[in-house]
């Protein structure tokens, strides 16, 4: 099956992936406003990707992380570093692998 | 798991029962290798992610620096109108693949990158340094795709991982423990019922050897 | 569901990823989309790169002996973590991939090989649970 890519953050990061093709886009301004819109996109059939940056994902907090925990199997999303570079310091994969394994395995395997 | 602990103590129910513990420790060692395996595979996704990660981020900074000299060059508005302008319309093929069983998304994402032709935005505004930041973006977001694909298998496996590690703790400290407590139960009571036996018998022998 | 029914399904389960029929590395190499159905009905495609690698450690004569996917049997009564590689072919390439001397018809490998054989050949192992 084929989709569309789906960008939302702010103004440059939008503008820089429109142009390289991504379908559907929103410039984040307020939090009711994006999560409306993130919705709608949640919702589409037609959206197989979509991506968000790490500073938008954060300030929506809660509300945006049950959506991705209750989404469909598709889209997939991808948080991604605006264009200062920014990118939380705790891995959101570190994290839940470290609550699952536990700490030793993470360090016995890092260091292999 | 709920498992009833009313048991009778008869050797079948003892027979039962050790069936039970095997079972039950079978399922235990496989779903722990299982588990294994899947960090295992966990791990070496994490690996491929950490690679593609640094790419795509490094692609990206270096998008949006071109962009910056787009917006200086060509002007902001004209830059953003050259993005609604372009043909936007990259597709991405979705399918899926199995890991261990579990089903992850294998994402095949075609040429990306366009001449500026393609590109479509309006003739007036084409400018090298726009053409190039959109070069740059194209790139960009091909491997943030796959990124995308990456870091989807991993969460998946994460899932599975979650649920397996809730299987066998389950079998590891409730059902294997309260069955081996449930077999001492009944081993005890036969024991018990036993020497009882033992003694009746005992004392019939001796009631009857007094009535001779 | 009862905990032994519970247990007897995982069970069932654990295998479901495995083809239903391997495919010879030679008929493999020769199909132009090389692939096996899996027992859950989902398609597994092998990466060629990974068949042209396996065919490199080969002899000509041996490719036909060779099945893939390579299974990983784990079994709990060898020990946690360790793994067994069974068939002549099988144990060729997998003791080259591993860099390990070649012994018998079949072959124990242990967890951070079996960890480099997944990253060595993603497509062309499998795990195989055995009790």
């Amino acid at each position: 099956m084929s989709y569309r890519i789906a960008v939302v953050g702010d103004q440059d990061t939008v503008t820089g992936l429109a142009l390289a093709g991504a379908t559907y886009a929103h410039i984040h301004t307020t939090n009711e406003e994006t999560l409306a819109k993130l919705n709608e996109f949640f919702d589409s059939e037609e959206i197989g990707v979509l991506l968000i940056t790490h500073r938008v994902a954060e300030e929506l907090g809660y509300d945006f992380r049950r959506m991705v925990r209750t989404k469909r199997l598709l889209p997939l999303v991808l948080r991604i570093p605006d264009k200062t570079g920014y990118v939380p310091k705790v891995d959101e994969l570190r994290e839940i692998i470290r609550r699952t394994v536990g700490a030793e395995i993470m360090i016995k395997k890092e260091s292999s | 798991m709920t498992i009833a602990l009313a048991v009778s103590p008869t050797r079948m129910e003892l027979l039962k029962l050790k069936q039970r513990v095997g079972l039950a420790q079978k399922g235990h060692d496989l779903l722990k290798e299982k588990m294994d395996a899947l960090v295992i595979e966990f791990f070496e996704v994490l690996r491929r992610i950490q690679e593609a990660r640094m790419k795509a981020f490094d692609q990206l900074s270096v998008a949006h620096r071109a962009l910056s000299m787009g917006f200086a060059v060509v002007g902001t508005l004209e830059t953003k109108q050259a993005s609604k302008e372009t043909k936007r319309e990259l597709q991405v093929e979705i399918s899926t693949r199995h890991i261990m069983g579990i089903a992850v998304p294998a994402v095949e994402v075609g040429e990306v990158e366009r001449s500026a032709l393609v590109r479509g935005y309006g003739l007036h505004m084409t400018s090298s340094v726009l053409d190039e930041a959109s070069r740059e973006f194209e790139r960009a977001l091909k491997l943030l795709i796959e990124l995308a694909e990456l870091e989807a298998s991993a969460f998946a496996i994460v899932r599975e991982l979650e649920k397996t590690k809730r299987r066998v703790n389950a079998l590891e400290y409730i059902l294997i423990p309260r069955l081996r407590e449930a077999l001492k139960f009944i081993m005890m009571r036969l024991d018990e019922m036993e020497r009882e036996n033992f003694t009746r018998l005992k004392r019939i022998k001796a009631m009857m050897e007094k009535r001779e | 569901m009862s905990a032994d029914r519970l247990i007897k399904f995982e069970l069932s389960k654990l295998n479901v990823h495995l083809p239903e029929r391997r495919l010879s590395l030679k008929e493999a190499l020769s199909s132009a989309k090389p692939q096996v159905v899996s027992r859950d009905g989902s398609v597994h495609t092998f990466k060629r790169e990974e068949l042209e690698f396996l065919a490199g450690l080969l002899p000509e004569a041996d490719r036909d002996k060779l099945q893939v996917p390579i299974l990983i049997a784990l079994e709990p009564k060898l020990g946690r973590g360790t793994a067994r590689i069974s068939g002549e072919a099988e144990v060729k390439v997998v003791s080259q991939v591993l860099e390990k001397e070649l012994t018998a018809v079949e072959l124990l490998i242990y967890r951070p090989e079996v960890a480099i054989l997944r990253r060595k050949l993603p497509t062309t192992t499998q795990y195989l649970f055995l009790w």
